[in-house]
């Protein structure tokens, strides 16, 4: 199984730096949700490759499920 | 890598939840309590007062004034709720100029935000039964942490 990681960074001032390792999808969002719902106000949230290959595997494996 | 997310803090907090992130953030800067509750001060030759920006302390159910005094070396940082309910610093002391007082105070509440956003993140991870792996604080006092969720 994949690792799944959550690296968090608070930095001096206490803003608050997320980066999830090995998520797929958007449940990587969930977690960008819970921590801006512990912290307070979300500044930016960027999505990375990974995020977006996840995504086209899980929507090629929902037209194949169609044409069946 | 998945997703980066960037989060600015906003201090919402009882009375004592504010007073347990002070004593332990001002102890990093060798300030220490002088004491609790609403008393009179003695007479400085400069103040500084800083708002905290983004805090709402929420009222007690008594509704008293509270306030905490801290100090090192005859330099006072007083915090307490303000009349909006923000969380206000005061900066007290003789032979510092105002920009001294308003750089050590922003210094004193920065270290107070972050351990108030440290103590909430990881009590809320806990909470969730998620596992912290790894802590470390680096040279320039940032915090990090790697969690896993099983």
């Amino acid at each position: 199984m994949p690792k799944e990681e959550l690296e968090i960074e608070i930095s001096p001032s206490g803003k608050v730096t997320m980066r999830t390792i090995g998520i797929k999808g958007s449940r990587c969002l969930d977690y960008a949700d819970l921590l801006a719902q512990i912290v307070g106000r979300e500044e930016s949230r960027q999505l990375t490759s990974e995020y977006y290959q996840a995504e086209a595997t899980v929507g090629q494996q929902s037209h194949v499920k169609q044409r069946r | 890598m998945s997703s980066v997310v960037v989060v600015a803090p906003i201090i919402i907090a009882n009375w004592p939840a504010i007073t347990a992130a002070v004593t332990a953030a001002v102890a990093t800067m060798g300030f220490a309590v002088a004491r609790q509750g609403a008393e009179e001060h003695q007479a400085a030759t400069t103040r500084e007062e800083i708002e905290v920006e983004d805090s709402e302390i929420l009222e007690a159910a008594a509704g008293t004034d509270r306030e905490l005094v801290v100090e090192r070396d005859g330099l006072r940082a007083v915090f307490r709720r303000d009349a909006r309910g923000a969380l206000r610093v005061c900066m007290e002391g003789n032979g510092y100029s105002k920009a001294q007082m308003r750089q050590i105070g922003q210094d004193l509440i920065d270290r107070v935000t972050q351990q108030y956003v440290y103590h909430r993140v990881v009590t809320e991870l806990k909470n969730r039964k998620m596992n912290i792996v790894d802590e470390e604080v680096t040279e320039d006092r940032t915090v990090k942490i790697r969690v896993r969720n099983w």
